[in-house]
């Protein structure tokens, strides 16, 4: 209480482990909501169900590791499968649905997954979440296959730089993920098949009067999307180093659907940038000292992102990077 | 203009439509021909169905039940996209430019049959996919100066006037290479000068290529002097069929406009 108000710690700049970890969460973000640009700012599609995909990567993952005894090179595409097969069975019936039924869908969809995830406990462990199985003196966890590449990394990296920050290999991963993502979707918003996702986004009925199966081109960009959550699913598992219900919670999707409106809709750059400012944001507030309990400062750095948010939608409502021509043609 | 129904073939043949919303029989079996080669104009008073016909065939609203034949072909059951791209191909009342989206786009979009449409495609065949990509463009910009909306290529759809969209949606629709055009209202709402550009253009694309135009129209002038056949619907029925002049004397016509119709 004795700090002088509105310091900043020399803690906010130094600490490489916790801004390792902020660049993690952001990554995974990142990845998260270039799956909804695909669908909200590409197709017109609004899904709210993306924890649900990141749930069911997830626990599919660690549930072929644990229990099925796939090893986890393997279960990762399969998982990715699991996921992009799920996104389709949701979106057959509901697609056909007008934008905003589809929305509250997707939101139970989500909700279903994790209750499920919550309740099932022989599969899932419930509550407890799931990490290792112990059989005698033997353990086996889901991430046994990342550690050991994440090590033989680390070790690597410590030939010419000693002490390397141990979340390096995943922050590699993940943003790898993110580069990919990036420059794989803005190669297929350039296609033609693009060019359809984006007249259904426009209006449907003129594209279909066009001769396009748009229910074929937004199952496409769900299950696209739910690959991204699937993957981002695997990246929050291998971060925390457990998969629990809770972390899969509607606010995921919200949170990432305030970096899509920060970065702005229809740019996957802007998904990009939005992410690590949220997060910056959001996690640097912490460093902020003032002179009131930890749990007022808590609460206020939510306040100041909503602040922040509000003042992007009255001043620059196209977001960083958004075409504003496309949002006040766009209806 | 004697090409009613040319040798009797018809390129659509609609038979018992009907279409109901609750109890009431929008569409109430509507039969019609349209030949090869002509343009036909639909009218009837408003709430005679007119729209709701054209939602039906185009497989926008699920029929009741009829049938209705294209090239001999039963399409009533297909999805609207299938019947697109079987050749009948419709616009809308109301504009539909795709607004947040370039004009060349519009155009580009429509073309049928693009390899680069197929997610594989891009992946498997992305030379083929450019190749195709580069023609469809070359069409699209030729199409684009046949419309003088050669110049307005780059700029947003939603940009365009009232009458550009009609143009472009008109020219769109073609780049589908359609059989028959389905067109409803399309002098609505754009000055006289570009109602008759755009019935000139129909009427080059029939002689030309030979194209058959469906087309609801309340303009009496526009029908009587542009279309081949005339199809009269009251209350979700056709009640009269035949080159303008006999249509116009017909007194069960008469009655419909004059709200008499029994």
């Amino acid at each position: 209480m004795s700090a002088p108000p509105l310091a900043f710690t020399l803690e906010a700049f130094t600490n490489v482990g916790f801004w390792s970890g902020v660049l993690v969460i952001a990554g995974i973000y990142a990845v998260v909501a270039l799956g909804l640009q695909l669908n909200v700012g590409y197709t017109g599609i609004v899904n709210f169900g993306q924890a649900g995909f990141m749930a069911i990567g997830g626990y599919s993952m660690a549930i072929l590791v644990l229990e099925a005894g796939f090893s986890f090179w393997l279960a990762l595409p399969a998982a990715v499968l699991i996921t992009m097969a799920f996104g389709v069975l949701i979106g057959l019936p509901s697609l056909r649905l007008r934008a905003d039924y589809f929305a509250i869908v997707t939101l139970a969809m989500a909700e279903v997954v994790r209750l499920t995830a919550q309740n099932a406990r022989g599969l899932t462990g419930g509550n407890k979440g799931l990490y290792c199985e112990f059989e005698g003196v033997n353990q086996t966890c889901f991430d046994d296959s990342w550690r050991s590449v994440s090590d033989s990394i680390l070790n690597f990296v410590d030939g010419f730089w000693a002490d390397p920050e141990p979340l390096l290999p995943l922050l590699l991963v993940v943003w790898a993920t993110v580069a990919i993502g990036v420059v794989g979707l803005g190669y297929l918003q350039g296609t033609p098949w693009g060019r359809v996702l984006r007249a259904i986004r426009e209006d449907e009925d003129a594209t279909r009067a066009l001769g396009k199966n748009t229910l074929l081109y937004k199952l496409q960009s769900l299950a696209i999307s739910a690959l991204l959550g699937a993957f981002a699913g695997f990246f929050l598992a291998l971060f925390l180093a457990t998969i629990h219900p809770d972390d899969y919670e509607p606010i995921v999707t919200f949170f990432a659907f305030g970096v899509l409106i920060l970065g702005g809709l229809a740019s996957y750059r802007g998904v990009v940038v939005g992410a690590v400012l949220l997060w910056a944001l959001l996690e640097g507030t912490r460093f902020v000292e003032l002179p009131i309990s930890e749990e007022k400062t808590a609460a206020l750095r939510f306040a100041i992102v909503g602040v922040v948010l509000i003042g992007l939608m009255a001043f620059r409502p196209q977001g960083m990077f958004g075409k504003r021509e496309e949002m006040v043609l766009g209806d | 203009m004697a090409t009613e129904a040319r040798n009797g073939s018809a390129l659509l043949e609609v038979g018992g439509v009907v279409k109901r919303f609750g109890g009431i029989r929008a569409v109430d079996g509507a039969d019609f021909e349209v030949g090869e080669g002509s343009i036909t104009a639909l009218i009837g008073p408003n709430g005679a169905g007119k729209t709701t016909l054209f939602n039906s065939i185009t497989g926008f609203q699920r029929a009741d039940s009829g049938s209705a034949r294209l090239g001999g072909e039963e399409i009533l059951r297909l999805p609207a996209y299938a019947i697109a791209r079987r050749g009948m191909v419709r616009t809308f009342q109301i504009t539909r430019a795709l607004a947040a989206m370039p004009v060349i786009d519009n155009m580009m979009l429509a073309a049928g049959g693009q390899p680069g449409e197929r997610f594989r495609n891009l992946i498997v065949r992305p030379a083929a996919v450019r190749r195709h990509e580069r023609e469809v463009r070359a069409r699209a910009e030729e199409l684009l100066e046949v419309f003088d909306l050669g110049e307005r290529a780059g700029a947003y759809a939603g940009t365009l006037s009232g009458g550009q969209r009609k143009l472009l949606e008109l020219a769109r629709a073609l780049m589908t290479q359609p059989r028959l055009l389905l067109l409803d209202e399309p002098m609505a709402g754009i000055n006289p000068t570009l109602g008759r550009r755009l019935l000139d253009h129909m009427q080059r694309l029939r002689g030309e290529q030979g194209m058959t135009f469906l087309f609801i129209e309340h303009d009496m002038e526009v029908v009587m002097n542009h279309s081949d056949r005339v199809v009269v619907m009251a209350e979700g029925r056709v009640i009269a069929a035949g080159v303008p002049q006999q249509v116009r004397e017909d007194p069960a016509v008469v009655d419909a406009y004059l709200g008499g119709a029994a």
